[in-house]
């Protein structure tokens, strides 16, 4: 850096401004211009975060929004280059400092979670799948997860209710955002077992396989048979919806 | 840059059903932001991917941050280099501003101490940046709200910058405008001390008076017939007929209202363009 101790320091006291809005003195500024700086680039955050979080923004009081915004604004140092990507800094920055906490609102985590992860996958790079052929036998055979998918875990089912009747259904959710090839984003809710099966199949565990091991790690209490049937049912639905592909080539 | 290429404007995902087709627009190029498309795909990575196959496009990007005391962002770099190679773009222009500290991004562009250390520091990054991405850099000079500690004129700034770095200059007519309104000077002398023949594309913008004494560079409403006025001064004061865009970032008026605007670009293009070949 070739910027004298000086240089550097007003460039930091400028920015220290345009954050929080503490008093500086910096030799030949004008109040007003230091004014929208500060306007300018609170703005440009707001309007990132209202746009990826409308739900939030609703639900919240405005006081509370302008506290997430204030604060994040203040403290966050900003990692990202594109300004796209920065929601999810936001709801990792919410989530660390606890205001779902703080606002008595118990939902908040997940109502960003939710809606940054759809942000995700509907931009998240172009993947292709492994090679795959399409005629397999569904617990024999190896299957192809189509790669543009995220697996995420809610305690609150901020995508089937309100965010407030929410609360009232606590528990364990395990969501399937996936984008379809029309580019739509698309959810499917599973059930603890199903998410397991998927975090299975997709480390390339066979049908066979994951039933060989469930049937050894619970002893006898299993109905193998209806287990069977419940994993075709999955692995069914998982094709029907276009994120299962097909069957391992080569194999 | 080929000669028929003249009058561009920013593609933004608000108009991009715009650029397909039977276009009202017919831009000549398209400038887009790296830092809006890398990595992006879905739907609008498919978009990208179309449009960048009907236009020939030049990258202005936003988080470059010449003027931050750390080094830059180099990963970041390295996909722009490859979006520079991939659409065999020409201009890859950035500004003269800083945009992060410390490497916190914050998302504008802050105006950077015109100081003597502040030279020699851009002038090194511009270089750095230049032999990295084996091109030269443009920078464009900023609209700025208020100086900051100023130890010399802007003018001095720019021109001493542009010469020892070897970087092109964006010169954005626009923010002369703006630039001169706030801070009370002659805009028609302050393009006088601009390095015209290092200048290699223009932006043209509409701005909003907030105040009597205070213009703000929205790029959300029309361009106004003093910067239009401008843009005809320095054009013909130019030896050379360089790439003009239409920079509109929002408040989106009919495609017709842009196209006129752009015409009206072209136009004065034309007219200096002709005022030079009958000097020549």
């Amino acid at each position: 850096m070739l910027y004298t101790p000086e240089t550097y320091q007003i460039e930091k006291d400028l920015v220290q401004w345009c954050k929080t809005g503490e008093s500086v003195t910096i030799p030949g500024t004008r109040q007003k211009g230091l004014d929208q700086y500060r306007r300018l680039l609170r703005n440009n955050i707001h309007n990132a975060m209202e746009q990826a979080f409308p739900i939030a923004f609703t639900v919240l009081t405005e006081s509370q929004w302008d506290t997430l915004i204030d604060d994040f604004h203040a403290n966050h140092p900003a990692a990202t280059p594109q300004v796209w990507k920065l929601p999810e800094e936001f709801y990792t920055f919410v989530e660390a400092h606890r205001y779902a906490e703080k606002f008595s609102l118990p939902f908040l985590n997940d109502l960003l979670h939710f809606k940054w992860i759809e942000i995700a996958v509907h931009t998240m790079e172009d993947q292709q799948p492994e090679p795959y052929r399409n005629e397999g036998d569904p617990l024999a055979d190896t299957i192809v997860v189509h790669p543009e998918h995220s697996i995420i875990r809610l305690k609150y089912p901020v995508h089937l209710y309100a965010a407030e009747e929410a609360l009232a259904h606590e528990g364990d959710y395990f969501l399937l955002p996936f984008r379809t090839r029309d580019f739509d984003v698309r959810f499917v809710d599973l059930p603890a077992l199903h998410a397991f099966y998927f975090e299975q199949i997709k480390q390339g565990k066979t049908g066979v396989k994951l039933l060989k091991e469930l049937e050894q790690s619970s002893g006898k209490i299993l109905n193998t048979k209806a287990l069977k049937q419940n994993l075709l049912g999955f692995i069914q639905t998982m094709f029907s919806q276009g994120i299962f592909c097909g069957y391992q080539a080569g194999i | 840059m080929q000669p028929s290429i003249q009058t561009g404007i920013g593609f933004r995902r608000e108009i991009a059903d715009d650029f397909f087709g039977q276009t009202v627009l017919q831009p000549d190029f398209i400038e887009m932001a790296p830092e809006n498309w890398v990595g992006l795909g879905g739907y609008w990575g498919d978009v990208f991917r179309r449009v960048t196959e009907c236009y020939p496009v030049i990258l202005h990007g936003l988080s470059l941050s010449i003027g931050s005391p750390e080094e830059p962002d180099w990963t970041f770099l390295k996909e722009v280099k490859k979006m520079i190679r991939k659409y065999n773009v020409k201009i890859y222009s950035e500004h003269l501003s800083f945009a992060k500290l410390d490497n916190a991004h914050l998302y504008d562009l802050l105006p950077i101490p015109f100081r003597k250390d502040a030279i020699k520091h851009i002038v090194k990054r511009i270089r750095q940046v230049q032999d990295f991405l084996e091109m030269q850099l443009t920078l464009e000079n900023v609209s700025y709200y208020t100086p900051v500690a100023a130890e010399m004129r802007e003018t001095d700034f720019i021109r001493e910058i542009v010469a020892e770095s070897g970087c092109g200059m964006l010169l954005d007519v626009n923010n002369v405008y703006v630039n001169a309104h706030n801070h009370g000077y002659n805009a028609k002398e302050f393009i006088d001390q601009m390095p015209l023949d290092k200048v290699n594309y223009f932006h043209m913008a509409g701005h909003l008076q907030v105040a009597p004494d205070l213009i703000i560079d929205t790029h959300g409403e029309p361009i106004i017939d003093p910067v239009y006025d401008l843009f005809d001064y320095t054009t013909a004061k130019m030896g050379k007929n360089v790439p003009v865009l239409l920079e509109r970032d929002f408040n989106f008026p009919e495609m017709e209202e842009l196209a006129l605007e752009m015409k009206k670009l072209r136009e004065i293009t034309a007219k200096n363009s002709k005022h030079h070949v009958i000097h020549a």
